[in-house]
C-alpha cells in the first residue's frame, strides 16, 4: 500500500517537475499585417498610421483580409493637410480622412504585375476606380497612380495584403462628366449640345446604383468641330437637328450625342481590348482598333472601301470623373447610316489561309487541331469531336475534281461533323454585315462519304436558330428558279450541277453593324465529306437569285 | 542471471568492432572526395566534359535547362515570339514588362552552377601536372581554355541579363567556401570576359580533328567568336571585326550552301559546315523544347506578324518566292509553330516525336560571325562593306525584297537593315533581345525606337503605354536579381528599377 503511495506520489512529483513553464510560440508566422508595417516605419508612414487611427480604420487593416493599400509617405500626406488647410491631423475633419483612406485601399491583393494602361480590375473602397501608367523621370521609370503619386516602392507583401508606397496623396475627382466637360472653354460646343440633347443632366448624375452609374463619353473640342467645318453650336444644329428638337430620340443631333456616350467605365486600356463597343444609341456601335499605337475609332473596310477612322487624343483622354470617364477625339465623327447590304462571303477565304500565298487558291491543306485548347483559326473554330483525328480543318482546292470544280474560286472547307465522335458544331465569325434584315443560304457542295450518309444540320445566327435545316449530303431539286426559291433551294453557281447547292436556312434582322456569328449544328447523322463554299446574306428585298458565282470568283447578274 | 548478461555485452562488443573495421573512416562509401580526384588525365578530362553537360539539363533538379533561359532570356521580352495556351504566368510577365523579383526566370543558379564547373577546373587542374606524367601542358592548356571559353560565355549572358551580377572567379570547392558577394560593375565584368577569352584563344587548338567534335567543344573560335559578340556589346567595334576575321580566314566555316536544305543542315541533322558552338543534345539526351513548341502543350509560338513583315510573302509568282528562313525553317506559318527545335523537314509537314527532341542548341554559327562584322564595320562608317556581307546572307537565303530596301549608302539605314536581317536570320536562337538592346543602347540610347517598336509588337494592346514608360528607363532592360538570392546573400543589391 505504501509502496503503491510512494508510486503515485513519484509520479505526480515528475509531472509537475516536467511543467516548469516552457514558453510555447503561438503564432504561425511573424509576418506583420498592413498597420503592423506602418509602425515598423515610422519615418516614413507615421502620419498615414494617425491617419488611419483617427478614421477608425487601423483595427480593420490589422486584421485578417486581402486588401491592396497605396501609402503615401509622411511628405505626401504633409503637403496634403496644407492643402486641405488642416495643421496636423488631428484638426482633419473625420470624414475628409475617410474618403481619403477608402480611395486608397482595394479589396483586392495586386501586385505591379497587373497595372495596366488603365482602371485597375476593382474599384476602390471609395467607389472611384484608380488608374495606372508609367511616367518615365529623371530617376528612371516608375508607375504612375491616378495621374498623381509616382510608386517609390512596390509589391510590399505584408500579412494581409500588398503595400505600395506612393509620393503624393491620390484624390478623387470632385466633378461629374459634364461638370468637368463644361469647366473647359475648348469643348464648349460639344457641352451646348449636350445641354440641348438632355444629356447634360445625365451625364451630370451620380446614379447610386453602381451597374448604372458608369458613363464614358468621348468628347469632339471646338477644334476637332472646326475641323468639319462646324463653328458654333448653331452650325452644329443646322447640319443634323433636322426635326428642330434636339431632345427628340429621333432627332439626328439626339442621336450624335447618344452615339459619343458607351455605357460602362472605359479608359482606353479597356476600349482597345475589344473591337466594337455598344454606344447608347439603339443597336449602334462603335469600332476600335489600335493602329501604330494610337486608338482609332470607326476605321472599318465595308464592301472593299477603307474608311478611315478617327484618332483619339491620348493626352487628352483618361479623364476620370466621379461617373465615369471621358476623352477626347481628334476629329468629327456622326452615327454612319447604312443600307443593308448584300455579303457574299466566301468561308474558305480566312486570315490564316491568306498567309499561306503557296497553298491559297492552289492546293489543299489541313488545319489540325491537337488538343481542345488548342485553337489554330482566329475566325473558325468547332466543338471539339471525341475522336481527336477527326479535329481538322481542310482548306480544299479542287479544280479538278467535281467537288471542287465549281465552287467559287474552285475551293472550300472541309470539315467532319456529327455526334458521336466528330466535331459537336461549327462556329464562324463573319466580315461586317451591316445592320438590317437578311435571308441568310448556306451554299455547299453536296457529297455523301459513303451512300448511307446523312449530315442534317441546324444554323444558329448569333445564337438565334433558323426555321429551316439543310442537308450536307442533300443536293438541289430539280425545276425553275422561282419554284427551287419558293422551297428554299437555289443555284448559286454558274454551272448547274445538282450538287451546288444554295439553300435558304432563314431571315434574320441583325441588329448592329457588327461581325456576326454563325453556328451550324449537326442534329443527324455524321460524316467527313461537308464541302461548305459560301455563305450569303441578301437584304430581304434584294434579288435572292443573282449573282451566281463562277469558278474564277466573277458574279454575273443574269 | 548474470552469466546471460556476460555473454551478451560479450556478442555486442564482437559485433560491433567485427563489422566496423573501418570505423574510424570518414570518408563516403558512395562517391569521390576531392582529395582522391584529380590525380589523372581522365578526371580532368571528366570534370571539363562535365562542364558541358551542366548546360545540357539542369543539375540540381531545382532549375531548368540552361537553353530554355536562353530561349526566355533572348525571346520573351523581344516581338518574335508569341505566348501559347500553356504559357505559365512568370512568362506572360516577362512579355509584358512586368517582371518582379519572385520571377522564377530571374534565378541565375543554374548559370552559376557550370561557372562553379569552369572554375573547378581553372583552379585545380593545374595539379594535376605533379600527379600523372602523361598529363601534358597542352591537355592542360585545353581543359583550362574550355573551360575559360564556357566561364566567358555564362558571364556574357549574365552580364546581358541582369547588368551587374557577382563576379566569381573561385571555386565553391567546400561548405568554407561560402560567402555572400556582392555584384560587380559591368565593366568589370565584361573585361574580365574579354581576358578569359583572350587567354582561351592562345590556350586551344584550331580543331579536335573530327567536325562534330569540333562544334561540341569550345576551339580557338568559339572563343574569337564569344569575343567578337563581347567587343560587339561593349561598342568596340575595330576589335570585333578583328575577331570575326579570325573565324573567317581560318577557313573551317562556311555558309550552307543555297542548294542545300538550310533547316536540314542546321537543325535536322545539326553540326553543319556553318555551326561554331552547339549543345549536343542526342537521343539519350533530350533537349527541354518539345513541350515548350508542341502545339498540344505549346508554351510559345511564332508571333503572327512574322510572315508578312519580317520574311514577306510572294504574292506575284505563280511558285511564290520564299525566304527559305521562314516558312519550313524558324517558323511553320500556318500555325506559327516555332519549327527550328520541333519540325522534322522543311515542309512543315513532319513534327518530331517526342524522342526525337534533339535538336541543337546553337550558340555561335559563321552568319552570325558574319553579320557581327557587318555590324561593327557599319559602325566604323563602312557602309558598303557591310552591305556587301548582309547580301552574301540574304542571297544564300533568298531572301525576299520588300519593305524599305537596303540603302548602302547610309549607316544608319544599314544599322536598321542588319538588325532586320538577324530577326530573319536568328530566329528564335535567342538572340532577338540582345540585339535589340544593344542597337538600343548604341549611342547613349539613340535606337530606343527598336525596343519601342518591338513592344508594340509583342505587348498587348492595354499595357503598352506602360511598357513604353518602363523601357526609357535603362535599368528595366536588365532583370531583377531573384528574391531567394537577395534574402540568402545580404551583399546583393536589387535593380533600382524594380523597387
Amino acid at each position: 500500500m505504501t509502496k503503491k503511495l510512494f508510486y503515485t506520489m513519484a509520479l505526480i512529483c515528475g509531472v509537475f517537475a516536467a511543467c516548469t513553464k516552457t514558453t510555447l510560440k503561438q503564432s504561425t508566422t511573424e509576418d506583420v499585417n498592413i498597420v503592423g508595417y506602418l509602425r515598423q516605419h515610422p519615418d516614413s508612414f507615421s502620419l498615414f498610421e494617425k491617419v488611419l487611427v483617427r478614421a477608425g480604420y487601423s483595427d480593420f487593416l490589422n486584421a485578417y483580409g486581402a486588401y491592396t493599400c497605396f501609402v503615401p509617405t509622411n511628405s505626401a500626406v504633409q503637403l496634403w493637410l496644407s492643402k486641405i488647410k488642416a495643421s496636423n491631423v488631428e484638426a482633419a475633419d473625420i470624414s475628409t480622412l475617410q474618403d481619403m483612406v477608402k480611395f486608397h485601399l482595394l479589396n483586392d491583393t495586386l501586385t505591379t504585375a497587373s497595372f495596366k494602361d488603365g482602371k485597375l480590375p476593382v474599384p476602390t473602397m471609395y467607389g472611384q476606380f484608380l488608374v495606372t501608367g508609367v511616367a518615365a523621370g529623371e530617376r528612371g521609370s516608375s508607375y504612375l497612380i491616378n495621374r498623381q503619386g509616382a510608386v517609390t516602392r512596390s509589391n510590399v507583401r505584408v500579412g494581409n495584403g500588398m503595400i505600395h508606397v506612393i509620393d503624393q496623396v491620390l484624390e478623387p475627382a470632385k466633378q461629374s462628366i459634364a461638370e468637368e466637360l463644361a469647366a473647359k472653354p475648348e469643348y464648349s460646343i460639344f457641352v451646348e449640345a449636350m445641354k440641348a440633347t438632355g444629356y447634360y443632366d445625365l451625364l451630370n448624375t451620380v446614379n447610386p446604383d453602381t451597374s448604372k452609374r458608369w458613363m464614358t463619353v468621348i468628347a469632339e473640342s471646338n477644334k476637332a468641330l472646326a475641323d468639319s467645318g462646324i463653328f458654333s453650336f448653331a452650325d452644329l444644329k443646322a447640319r443634323y437637328s433636322h426635326t428642330g428638337n434636339p431632345a427628340g430620340a429621333n432627332d439626328s443631333l439626339h442621336m450624335y450625342m447618344a452615339y459619343h456616350i458607351l455605357s460602362g467605365i472605359k479608359f482606353l486600356g479597356d476600349i482597345i481590348t475589344s473591337p466594337s463597343h455598344q454606344t447608347l444609341q439603339p443597336q449602334e456601335v462603335i469600332s476600335t482598333q489600335l493602329i501604330n499605337q494610337n486608338v482609332v475609332v470607326n476605321e472599318n473596310v465595308f464592301n472593299g472601301v477603307l474608311e478611315k477612322g478617327m484618332t483619339i487624343d491620348r493626352a487628352g483622354s483618361d479623364n476620370a470623373a466621379t461617373n465615369g470617364v471621358w476623352h477626347s477625339i481628334q476629329a468629327h465623327y456622326q452615327v454612319k447610316y447604312r443600307k443593308p447590304t448584300a455579303v457574299y462571303w466566301d468561308v474558305a477565304t480566312f486570315e490564316e489561309i491568306l498567309k499561306l500565298p503557296a497553298i491559297y487558291r492552289k492546293s489543299s491543306k489541313d488545319f489540325v487541331r491537337q488538343s481542345e485548347a488548342d485553337q489554330p483559326l482566329k475566325d473558325i473554330t468547332w466543338g471539339w469531336g471525341a475522336l481527336a483525328g477527326t479535329n481538322v480543318l481542310t482548306y480544299y482546292y479542287g479544280p479538278t475534281v467535281s467537288i471542287g470544280q465549281y465552287c467559287n474560286y474552285q475551293d472550300a472547307i472541309k470539315m467532319p461533323l456529327g455526334l458521336p465522335n466528330r466535331p459537336t458544331y461549327l462556329e464562324l465569325r463573319t466580315p461586317p454585315i451591316v445592320k438590317g434584315k437578311y435571308k441568310i443560304w448556306i451554299c455547299y457542295s453536296a457529297r455523301n462519304q459513303s451512300t448511307s450518309s446523312q449530315q442534317l444540320c441546324e444554323v444558329y445566327v448569333n445564337g438565334t436558330l433558323m426555321p429551316r435545316t439543310f442537308n450536307f449530303v442533300v443536293k438541289r431539286p430539280t425545276g425553275t428558279a422561282a419554284e427551287l426559291e419558293a422551297i428554299g433551294y437555289k443555284q448559286y453557281t454558274e454551272n448547274s450541277a445538282s450538287q451546288m447547292v444554295g439553300r435558304l436556312v432563314g431571315t434574320y434582322e441583325f441588329t448592329t453593324t457588327d461581325r456576326q456569328v454563325i453556328r451550324i449544328n449537326p442534329i443527324n447523322g455524321t460524316q467527313n465529306d461537308n464541302y461548305l463554299d459560301m455563305i450569303h446574306f441578301i437584304p430581304v428585298d434584294e434579288n435572292q437569285i443573282f449573282p451566281r458565282f463562277k469558278p474564277d470568283g466573277t458574279q454575273i447578274f443574269q | 542471471m548474470k552469466q546471460l548478461l556476460i555473454y551478451i555485452s560479450t556478442i555486442v562488443v564482437l559485433a560491433g568492432t567485427a563489422s566496423c573495421n573501418k570505423w574510424l573512416e570518414l570518408k563516403p562509401q558512395d562517391g569521390l572526395v576531392r582529395e582522391d580526384f584529380w590525380k589523372t588525365k581522365e578526371q580532368v578530362a571528366a570534370a571539363v566534359t562535365g562542364i558541358y553537360a551542366s548546360m545540357l539539363d539542369n543539375t540540381s533538379g531545382k532549375t531548368l535547362a540552361m537553353p530554355e533561359y536562353l530561349f526566355v532570356w533572348g525571346e520573351a521580352r523581344a516581338d518574335m515570339v508569341t505566348p501559347g495556351f500553356r504559357i505559365s504566368a512568370n512568362e506572360t510577365d516577362m512579355v509584358n514588362m512586368n517582371i518582379l523579383p519572385t520571377n522564377t526566370f530571374a534565378n541565375w543558379r543554374t548559370f552559376y552552377e557550370t561557372i562553379n564547373y569552369c572554375n573547378t577546373v581553372i583552379k585545380l587542374a593545374p595539379n594535376v601536372l605533379n600527379e600523372d606524367n602523361t598529363f601534358t601542358q597542352d591537355m592542360l592548356n585545353r581543359a583550362v581554355g574550355e573551360a575559360l571559353t564556357i566561364r566567358g560565355l555564362m558571364y556574357f549572358y549574365l552580364v546581358r541579363t541582369f547588368d551587374q551580377v557577382p563576379l566569381k572567379l573561385e571555386p565553391t570547392l567546400s561548405d568554407n567556401d561560402l560567402s555572400s558577394m556582392a555584384k560587380s560593375p559591368s565593366e568589370d565584368i565584361l573585361n574580365q570576359i574579354v581576358s578569359d577569352l583572350k587567354a582561351a584563344e592562345n590556350l586551344l587548338p584550331d580543331s579536335y580533328g573530327n567536325s562534330a567534335v569540333d562544334r561540341g567543344r569550345a576551339t580557338k573560335y568559339t572563343a574569337c567568336a564569344i569575343l567578337a559578340d563581347t567587343y560587339l556589346w561593349m561598342e568596340k567595334y575595330a576589335e570585333c571585326a578583328a575577331e570575326c576575321d579570325k573565324v573567317i580566314a581560318s577557313g573551317r566555316y562556311g555558309l550552307v550552301s543555297q542548294e542545300n536544305s538550310l533547316f536540314n543542315a542546321l537543325f535536322w541533322t545539326g553540326n553543319s559546315v556553318e555551326s561554331i558552338f552547339e549543345l549536343q543534345y542526342d537521343a539519350q539526351k533530350l533537349n527541354p523544347f518539345f513541350n515548350i513548341f508542341a502545339s498540344n502543350s505549346r508554351r510559345w509560338g511564332a508571333a503572327s506578324h512574322l510572315m508578312e513583315e519580317v520574311y514577306g510573302v510572294d504574292l506575284v509568282n505563280t511558285i511564290p518566292q520564299k525566304d527559305k528562313r521562314g516558312d519550313g525553317m524558324a517558323l511553320r506559318a500556318e500555325d506559327g509553330t516555332i519549327w527550328k527545335y520541333i519540325g522534322a523537314n522543311d515542309a512543315g509537314t513532319a513534327m518530331r516525336t517526342a524522342d526525337q527532341s534533339f535538336a541543337h542548341w546553337i550558340f555561335y554559327r559563321y552568319a552570325d560571325i558574319l553579320l557581327m562584322k557587318a555590324e561593327a564595320i557599319n559602325q566604323l562608317d563602312q557602309p558598303l562593306e557591310a552591305s556587301r556581307i548582309v547580301k552574301t546572307i540574304r542571297e544564300r537565303a533568298t531572301a525576299l525584297d520588300f519593305g524599305d530596301a537596303m540603302d548602302s549608302t547610309s549607316k544608319s539605314s544599314m544599322e536598321d537593315f542588319i538588325l532586320q536581317e538577324r530577326a530573319r536570320e536568328f530566329a528564335f536562337e535567342g538572340k532577338r533581345w540582345y540585339d535589340l538592346v544593344r542597337n538600343a543602347k548604341r549611342n547613349n540610347f539613340a535606337g530606343l525606337r527598336y525596343l519601342i517598336n518591338a513592344a508594340s509588337k509583342s505587348i498587348p494592346p492595354d499595357m503598352q503605354q506602360s511598357a513604353f514608360g518602363k523601357l526609357r528607363d535603362r535599368n528595366s532592360l536588365f532583370m531583377p536579381i531573384y528574391l531567394y538570392e537577395l534574402q540568402t546573400n545580404k551583399l546583393l543589391v536589387q535593380n533600382p528599377f524594380y523597387k
